[in-house]
């Protein structure tokens, strides 16, 4: 049963994964050949449609031949199946194009920050000393200011855009990582095959990355898979305070539009979104857990 | 333990050190001009060098004795411009230098390195002059100091003329001395704090200070009860949780704490204030006039919070519940509830406690979104507005006064833990 929720969960994650690398070619796409993307294309004649999966949005078929009439059927199906924005935008699309954003800022947010986490906590661990010192001074520094402000104001600085995102996002979240990797690298440091190692004459940079890394590589798996929605949640949220990405349809700009469009009773747009996030932070969630109860042998005795 | 103490309380320096260093960092190093950044871009280059005059800006960052002014911004000529001797290059100075400070121009220029000299006219005219005919290979700086109150009358345009020869002239740029060397925006910076003034808001003209202060009892009127109430319902769902352990009503609370969890806040929020508030008309949907208004944030606030919480405590419940004196307590034929309430939770409140004084200082910075949202006029909305408005000097106070609460609540939660756990060794 538990395996097979994993399963499933680890389907919705690649799932989402191809339709984020559809969402990338779509939007190379769009730039390659230098048009608004149909995404962004506004279309007034088209507003507030609500989503259906069967519908004639303006082709009249009523005088067509039954080839004709089927014709149109077939062309129509699934036209704008999640409905539409307030500007005639297609829900899909720009779902579609959210979740690029979405996997694309936990994926740079990632590549920023377990490098750095990963450096340092190696390097306080092994080394100690005055490295420790001025490891552990760095992160409980970073780590007494409040979290999202910090981010906040780091994109602030950095200028509203995307690249805001990833910088706000990356150069806060090392500080767990680097924690967990710098006790565990500890231990490690006076077991026997690191003695083993050291005895050969290997250097402290080989025995690090060759030796010890590997053993402790869970940890980072294990954090990629928890900071992966983490990210997407901050993303959603500084997109949604507009100090996010720009111009560009992220989850967190269509939850701002939605928002508005609600008292209207327009909930499509609002409800494709939630349901997206959920699902793709529910699969990270789930995944994550299981990832952790399958490689960290300490917890797998306490929990299930 | 005074030993302990000590130490811990030393421990402090380097923290706040850190906090004040990396916030100088943000706001004055990478920021760019803070100028422009709060101003906008179309306004007077005299407007932005008033501002950072206020503000210190203007200074050099750590150390120096020279600084930018923007009178006349650095100017790089993608092409050299060579001058020959009668030929004059127009330097336009933007607003009128400061008679009481010290200025240099500085040029690099291509001339026979001996030859190349600069001396000053009293009729604005800065003179370069070659008294080689040859122009060499390599660029060199060649500078001239002066002050205007004494020798340049009128300030917009210098002219930079060659007197004799030619040379070619690739960078120009002015700056100003500063009265010594450590007048410098960290000085500055310190100095401020040090007089515990945050600077004044932009966009309100405020002190910052004084707007912490009005802030922090809205912030708090929402935050406490959501983080009370959320430590005492997931603390009891936890042991209830631990109660059953690994059966169906575990398994059914750990896997709604989860889903709990993956729903994004914002639509928590999006969901309670249009279904609770406008359609179903429980509560009222915006404003902060009575505790009414709070009811719902709280809620919301309680619930977006309980799945993670949740989940944590369990674990830290369920670490204990396996260990030997809960078998021996059963052992004995205690009751299951008397085993978890009298034996367990006890020893749980460790972690327990610890996690609760280091989430304290979020508290003053408040609920983000839930303040903006809910229109609270606490630390939370204060701060969004100001970074939707660059308002950079609010941003830093709100930033550093959470930082070092933080500091001091993780201080505090040493000192508890070293009090109630004699296991902990002073090292």
């Amino acid at each position: 049963m538990r395996r097979r929720v994993i399963r499933i969960c680890f389907g919705i994650i690649v799932c989402f994964g191809l339709v984020a690398f559809y969402g990338e070619i779509i939007f190379r796409y769009y730039q390659a050949v230098d048009r608004t993307p149909s995404y962004s294309q506004v279309n007034l004649s088209e507003r507030y449609l609500p989503p259906s999966i069967f519908r004639h949005p303006f082709a009249e078929v009523d005088g067509a031949g039954p080839g004709r009439r089927l014709w149109l059927g077939a062309k129509t199906l699934a036209y704008r199946p999640l409905g539409t924005d307030n500007l005639g935008r297609d829900v899909l699309q720009r779902t579609i194009q959210g979740t690029r954003i979405a996997f694309l800022v936990g994926v740079v947010t990632s590549l920023i920050a377990i490098p750095i986490g990963v450096l340092l906590g190696c390097i306080s661990g092994y080394f100690g000393k005055w490295a420790d010192d001025i490891v552990v001074w760095v992160y409980s520094t970073i780590e007494s200011i409040p979290g999202l402000l910090f981010i906040l104001a780091i994109s602030m600085v950095v200028g509203k855009g995307i690249m805001g995102v990833y910088l706000g996002i990356g150069l806060t979240t090392w500080v767990g990582l680097c924690r967990l990797l710098r006790a565990e690298v500890m231990k490690h440091r006076d077991r026997a095959y690191v003695l083993a190692a050291r005895s050969l004459g290997y250097s402290s940079w080989r025995i690090i990355f060759r030796h010890i890394l590997p053993n402790v590589f869970h940890i980072v798996i294990i954090t990629f898979s928890i900071r992966f929605p983490a990210a997407i949640g901050t993303e959603v949220f500084m997109s949604f305070l507009g100090i996010g990405v720009q111009g560009e349809p992220s989850w967190g700009i269509m939850i701002g539009n939605a928002r508005l469009r609600l008292w209207q009773g327009v909930w499509w747009e609002m409800a494709a979104v939630s349901a997206a996030i959920l699902l793709v932070v529910l699969a990270f969630n789930l995944v994550g857990d299981a990832l952790r109860d399958a490689l960290d042998p300490r917890l797998r005795s306490r929990e299930v | 333990m005074t030993r302990f103490i000590i130490r811990r309380v030393l421990y402090m320096v380097p923290m706040v050190l850190g906090v004040i260093l990396v916030t100088f960092l943000l706001f004055n190093v990478v920021g760019g001009s803070p100028a422009s950044m709060a101003l906008g871009k179309n306004v007077s280059p005299q407007a932005l060098e008033e501002f950072d005059e206020q503000r210190g800006f203007n200074k050099p960052v750590i150390f120096g004795w020279w600084t930018t002014t923007r009178a006349f911004p650095a100017r790089d000529f993608s092409e050299p411009v060579k001058l020959f001797a009668g030929t004059n290059l127009a330097v336009q100075l933007l607003f009128p230098l400061r008679p009481d400070s010290c200025y240099r121009v500085k040029v690099q220029v291509r001339g026979l390195e001996s030859g190349t000299r600069v001396r000053l006219l009293p009729d604005s005219l800065i003179m370069l002059s070659n008294s080689k005919p040859e122009i060499s290979s390599r660029w060199h700086w060649t500078e001239f100091q002066f002050q205007p109150g004494t020798n340049l009358s009128v300030s917009p345009p210098v002219l930079l003329s060659v007197e004799q020869g030619a040379l070619e002239v690739r960078n120009v740029r002015l700056e100003r001395r500063m009265p010594h060397g450590l007048d410098s925006q960290l000085v500055h910076y310190f100095k401020t704090l040090a007089r515990l003034d945050l600077g004044t808001s932009l966009s309100t003209n405020e002190k910052v200070t004084t707007m912490l202060r009005r802030g922090i009892l809205p912030s708090l009127a929402l935050t406490v009860p959501v983080f009370f109430g959320g430590l005492g319902l997931s603390v009891g769902l936890a042991l209830l949780c631990a109660y059953w352990r690994n059966r169906w009503p575990d398994r059914i609370f750990v896997f709604m704490a989860v889903a709990l969890m993956s729903v994004n806040y914002l639509v928590w929020i999006i969901f309670g204030q249009f279904f609770m508030a406008y359609k179903w008309h429980w509560f009222p949907i915006w404003g902060f006039e009575s505790w009414g208004y709070l009811l719902l944030p709280v809620m919301i606030g309680i619930l977006s919070g309980l799945g993670g919480n949740l989940r944590f405590y369990r674990a830290v419940i369920l670490d204990e519940i396996y260990k030997d004196y809960v078998r021996t307590a059963f052992a004995k034929g205690l009751s299951p509830a008397g085993v978890l309430f009298k034996h367990v939770l006890p020893n749980a409140m460790i972690p327990i406690v610890t996690n609760t004084v280091i989430a304290l200082p979020i508290l003053y910075t408040g609920s983000l979104l839930l303040e903006s949202f809910f229109g609270i006029p606490g630390l939370g909305g204060l701060s969004i507005n100001a970074i939707n408005s660059s308002d950079v000097d609010v941003v830093r106070g709100v930033v550093l006064v959470g930082a070092l609460l933080y500091v001091v609540a993780s201080l505090v939660t040493d000192l508890c833990y070293a009090l109630v756990d004699p296991r902990v060794k002073l090292r």
